[in-house]
């Protein structure tokens, strides 16, 4: 099979790889660079289980071509807690049992660290609005939206009174 | 699933790309954002040879004044930057409205205009895994000889199913296309073909490359009304995009009306200005107008949902939309009616 050299930049680590030109990013992520958080859930770009951020930007890795993507900053799931210890979502979301079965987890974290990035407080309709690519089979909606409030509600909170 | 083996060529600029396009002629095909084609490529829908992706080729994003004061938007500016334009916002809301019911948020970080209005036609019988199509043998579209919504007839009828095309052709936008033979600049409206298995009048290497909006259409009042099964993610069942010049008196210098998701195109419905323009508002005039657009619409057995239902929805957002940009109603509901 032809295979093309190419680079990638996924959580701020710089990959080479040799792989089928056609290959979509989320296959290179999961077989290629063994980040296996991204998941395959629908197979017709509509669940957001793939989601990973390009540029700051949730995307559908499913849906990309990864030697299209050789210039982006990707990030991952596995690229959230990097230095091993948990972002405020992440911990958030097991306190208010924000996952369930967990397989739409990775695709649910990217979308709400994106949100969050770029809109610190937002309202419960913009929550809804921004997750409404990401589906939960589980329906473990409400469990999502208290545990991004609580998250939200530590950040305002002054760092000493929250130990 | 994974894409068929195929290669990718990553242009620099349009030229570039339109030389690729035009030595492969029919073996290639354009990627934009990917939302609609990879999804398509993955159910074994095409068999390129070559993807061109258009990604890399600067001043094709954003939007700017045009010389003819018209506002130009590149064909690779997304769908989330379209949304975030303030003269779209401000001064073209129909096209605003319509952009933010395309699929969901994710995917508009990634579809772009351009895309948005040369979409794949969509059918139930089409619109389906490699197995699925072949235990049936296939239809007109795809493999096969029998349309199954119209068995006996020789059209496909696999459904117009974007949101900004009707809202762009409320505003008589133009397109701009690159091709071998240098550019041209053509009314949206003669870019569709309405036929299901040849929907657009592109050229072999042509590339739409902008959109032009009108500087006569800014400041119109618009609306669009979109029919699915889930409020996000899903293309339209059907759709209706009303634009409307009011004066100050109440009285309709101009109107637009276009219908989506309901024919292998997204078409005007002419009567609108026939009707309307120069009266005041009248609930017996927008009536009329709600008629003219089931007698344009010909919704049939291709989407998830019955065409007698999608023909009452086609009416209900034409008058809806008209109630709303003439006579000031607001309607909360753009759920399941």
């Amino acid at each position: 099979m032809h295979r093309e050299l190419i680079h990638l930049t996924v959580n701020g680590e710089r990959y080479e790889v040799a792989v089928p030109p056609q290959k979509l990013l989320l296959d290179v992520l999961r077989e290629d660079l063994g980040l296996t958080g991204a998941k395959r859930g629908c197979d017709d770009s509509s669940c957001g289980a793939c989601t990973v951020l390009v540029d700051g930007l949730p995307v559908l890795a499913c849906a990309a071509i990864a030697s299209c993507h050789q210039e982006a900053q990707i990030t991952t799931v596995e690229g959230l807690a990097a230095g091993g210890e948990l972002t405020p979502v992440q911990v958030a979301y097991g306190e208010a049992g924000g996952s369930q079965c967990g397989f739409c987890t990775p695709g649910f974290m990217m979308t709400i660290h994106a949100l969050l990035a770029q809109n610190p407080n937002p309202s419960d309709a913009e929550i809804r609005e921004a997750l409404s690519s990401n589906l939960c089979r589980c329906t473990g909606y409400m469990q999502i939206y208290e545990a991004i409030r609580l998250a939200m509600k530590r950040a305002q909170q002054p760092a000493e009174a929250r130990s | 699933m994974s894409l068929p083996a195929l290669h990718v060529v990553r242009p620099k600029t349009v030229d570039e790309a339109v030389r690729v396009l035009a030595q492969h002629g029919p073996q290639a095909m354009i990627l934009a954002g990917g939302t609609d084609l990879l999804p398509n490529l993955q159910m074994r829908l095409y068999a390129p040879q070559v993807l061109v992706a258009l990604k890399e080729i600067s001043g094709l994003r954003g939007a700017r004044a045009a010389k003819d004061g018209a506002l130009r938007i590149g064909a690779l500016t997304t769908l989330s930057e379209l949304l975030a334009e303030p003269v779209v916002r401000q001064k073209y809301a129909v096209l605003a409205k319509a952009a933010a019911t395309v699929a969901g948020p994710l995917q508009r970080n990634m579809a772009t205009l351009g895309g948005n209005l040369c979409l794949e036609t969509r059918c139930r019988w089409y619109n389906q895994s490699h197995f699925w199509r072949q235990s049936l043998g296939g239809c007109l579209k795809k493999d096969g000889t029998v349309c199954h919504v119209a068995p006996g007839g020789k059209r496909c009828w696999a459904v117009w199913s974007g949101d900004t095309a009707p809202a762009l052709l409320a505003l008589d936008a133009e397109i701009e296309i690159a091709g071998p033979a240098g550019e041209r600049r053509i009314p949206l409206e003669s870019l569709y073909r309405n036929d299901g298995m040849n929907r657009i009048a592109l050229q072999a290497g042509e590339i739409l490359t902008a959109v032009l909006l009108p500087a006569a259409k800014a400041g119109w009042r618009g609306v669009y009304n979109k029919l699915r099964l889930r409020n996000s993610i899903d293309y339209p069942l059907a759709g209706v995009a009303v634009a409307m010049d009011v004066d100050g008196g109440g009285v309709c210098r101009d109107v637009r009306v276009a219908i989506s998701a309901v024919n292998p195109a997204p078409l005007l419905v002419h009567q609108a200005g026939e009707t309307l323009i120069g009266k005041k508002y009248s609930r017996e005039l927008i009536e009329r107008v709600a008629h003219a657009a089931i007698q344009r619409g010909k919704p049939l057995t291709t989407s998830g949902s019955t065409p007698v239902y999608r023909r009452e929805m086609l009416e209900l957002y034409t008058r809806r939309g008209l109630e709303e940009v003439w006579g000031g109603r607001t309607h909360s509901a753009d759920r399941n009616d």
